[in-house]
């Protein structure tokens, strides 16, 4: 099933995606828009959230749902910090978090250390014989092969790579995985990855080790635009604030006793469209099989819809939200499910409601059947998000 | 000699930003400014490939990874893109400050986009030309090539998300001409153009999607309005307009 839904929101000073800082002065986000004037074309710059942005809270959200739900995350997302498995050491604590993970990888204990430590006694003769000063590198070094030991010989090894979890990780990506010690083909890196974290599973990732794996966002969500009628109302103007220090006593080293500094805030009708194909989680890019089982997946999409849901109603998106929460809301929200992918409409055009479900009537001649609904005076964004998720609980997907 | 072909004719609204990174990658993650016919395949296979429950999204031949569209490249006679208004590529200079295991790091980056939208009603318009003996031979049917169209929801990467505003299908012939008035992109090589638009250099789709290593290149001419196209050409004719392969 693929969900969509078309958000426009007001914003009344608000600071949501902030994107450079010259001195005391931070800029709000603008892109180009295209004006016709006098038969002429020319770009005015408009306040924009970039949906780089959006999708980092949207990661945030489903985090806090996922952990709440009992589901794996791993530590770098669970801070907030979405490396995505990018490199060997941020992949290496994936392959011991999990006991069916580790049980898999390290079939073979005995044989693994063995290889690392030959390889680790060879760098460190090199290293001792350098006439660079390295003591560091050695010190590094010595420490692995330390832990490789009591690894080797340990009752319980996953338990001491979790207890020694920085220096594990950077043993077992620098030399286990780059060495290729571990047999690890793509679809194994992909498993391990999709088993251990929602929302790698869900946001996707990009591991540029060898070989390199990818796997798709299985959300889209584009940037937050101005809507176009009124899109000459937008601005982005620099508000003055002043920061006070008490001054008792003289100066205090570099401190003036008034320090200005500016924001610069938007103020715009905004629209922005996010998607999520529920049939994409849990399921291999590299084999189209399942990777979970069916009720993992039927979890994590519950909690995929769940995060959308905390996310508007909360209108927890974007940055400064502690000293510049938007003045306004959600002022209106269509959503549609369909089997196969389907787009709403831009809320950035003024007419995308009724063009979205126009449009959808056409799904009806490939024999498809969707759900639409559009918030109004009586309805709010709520229900209609409710109405969705309740649409996909009853075809069996949650 | 005149060839039928199977068409469909795919009416497209951006929701904002159209972001096409340009090979090689580098920090500055260049962008295309114009729409490669490469970007137009892998746009269709994804919901394609959704109809029939296949997630594929990389094949792992030998060492070079590659698109799964291009398993679906020899349906694909021909496809071009008309862009009305002209792109216009825009980039933020990014200072990200952040705490990461206990320490402060400082990032300056960049991030030029492939930009279009505006206050005018902007709009793409898709032209995919299929071959029907191939789609016959493949699991799929015209039918689902036609829901896939409307099912197309990102063109490039990211946040470029799209919306299918209408779509036409049918059946059109391939004619020989010596001259021909076109608003969409054509391969340059070999013709002589009259008119404004800007030549871009893509990735050769018909020698592999999704894998870059080794690839070759095609010179294609991206016109800003209706050009006149002269040379010994291929075109079909859809709804007044022509399309010059």
């Amino acid at each position: 099933m693929f969900l969509s839904v078309g958000v426009r929101f007001e914003a009344n000073v608000e600071a949501l995606n902030m994107v450079e800082t010259a001195g005391n002065y931070s800029k709000h986000r603008r892109v180009p828009y295209l004006v016709e004037e006098d038969g002429k074309l020319k770009s005015v710059y408009v306040p924009a959230v970039s949906g780089e942005s959006l999708a980092h809270a949207y990661q945030e959200h489903l985090v806090r749902e996922a952990l709440g739900m009992g589901l794996p995350v791993c530590d770098d997302c669970a801070k907030g910090e979405f490396f995505k498995s990018m490199d060997e050491v941020h992949l290496a604590p994936k392959l011991f978090l999990l006991d069916r993970v580790f049980k898999t990888v390290f079939r073979d204990v005995t044989t693994v250390s063995d290889e690392t430590l030959r390889i680790l006694n060879e760098e460190l003769e090199k290293a001792k014989k350098s006439k660079k000063l390295n003591e560091e590198k050695i010190a590094q070094l010595k420490s692995y092969i330390e832990l490789i030991q009591r690894f080797k010989n340990a009752d319980n090894p996953r338990a001491l790579f979790i207890q020694h979890k920085s220096v594990a990780s950077q043993v077992i990506g620098n030399y286990m995985i780059k060495k290729n010690i571990l047999d690890l083909s793509p679809y194994t890196i992909e498993e391990i990855i999709v088993k251990n974290c929602t929302i790698e599973d869900i946001g996707g990732f990009m591991y540029a080790g060898s070989p390199p794996v990818r796997r798709s966002s299985v959300f889209q969500v584009s940037y937050a635009l101005p809507i176009k009628s009124m899109a000459l109302f937008a601005t982005a103007e620099p508000q003055l604030h002043a920061r006070h220090a008490q001054m008792e006593g003289g100066k205090k080293g570099n401190v003036s006793e008034q320090m200005i500094y500016y924001v610069e805030t938007g103020t715009a009708l905004y629209g922005f469209t996010f998607n999520l194909d529920l049939d994409a989680i849990g399921v291999s890019a590299i084999t189209s099989k399942p990777i979970l089982d069916e009720d993992e997946i039927k979890k994590r999409r519950e909690a995929a819809l769940k995060a959308l849901f905390r996310m508007l109603s909360s209108a927890q998106f974007g940055a400064k939200l502690s000293r510049f929460f938007p003045v306004g809301g959600i002022t209106e929200l269509v959503v549609s499910v369909t089997e196969h992918p389907f787009v709403v409409t831009s809320p950035i055009y003024d007419d995308y409601a009724e063009k979205t479900e126009k449009r959808l009537k056409v799904l009806e001649s490939f024999g498809e059947s969707y759900f639409y609904a559009k918030s109004s005076g009586e309805k709010l964004p709520e229900e209609v998000l409710k109405e969705a998720i309740e649409y996909i609980r009853e075809k069996g997907h949650i | 000699m005149v060839l039928l072909v199977f068409f469909l004719k795919v009416e497209v609204n951006p929701t904002g930003i159209i972001a096409l990174r340009a090979l090689p990658q580098s920090k500055m993650r260049n962008a295309l400014r114009y729409i490669p016919p490469s970007t137009l395949i892998g746009a269709i296979a994804y919901p394609l490939f959704h109809i029939k429950g296949e997630r594929k999204e990389t094949l792992m031949e030998r060492k070079n990874p590659k698109s799964a569209a291009d398993t679906l490249r020899g349906i694909f006679l021909w496809t071009t893109i008309k862009m009305s208004g002209k792109s216009k590529a825009y980039g933020s200079i990014l200072k990200i400050n952040r705490l990461h295991r206990g320490s402060v790091e400082s990032a300056i980056t960049s991030l030029p986009f492939t930009v279009m939208y505006g206050e005018r009603d902007y709009s793409m318009s898709i032209v995919y030309l299929l071959k029907e003996e191939a789609i016959s031979a493949s699991s799929y049917s015209l039918k689902d090539f036609e829901r896939a169209a409307w099912g197309i929801s990102r063109l490039g990467s990211r946040e470029s998300v799209v919306s299918v505003e209408s779509v036409e299908s049918g059946r059109v012939e391939i004619h020989e001409a010596d001259e021909a008035r076109t608003s969409y992109a054509f391969p340059f090589t070999g013709k002589e153009v009259e008119g404004r638009g800007a030549l871009q250099a893509v990735f050769d789709w018909r020698k592999g999607i999704g894998s870059y290593s080794n690839t070759s290149f095609i010179v294609m001419f991206y016109p800003e309005e209706e050009v006149t196209v002269r040379g010994a050409l291929k075109v079909v004719s859809l709804d007044g307009e022509e399309v010059v392969l």
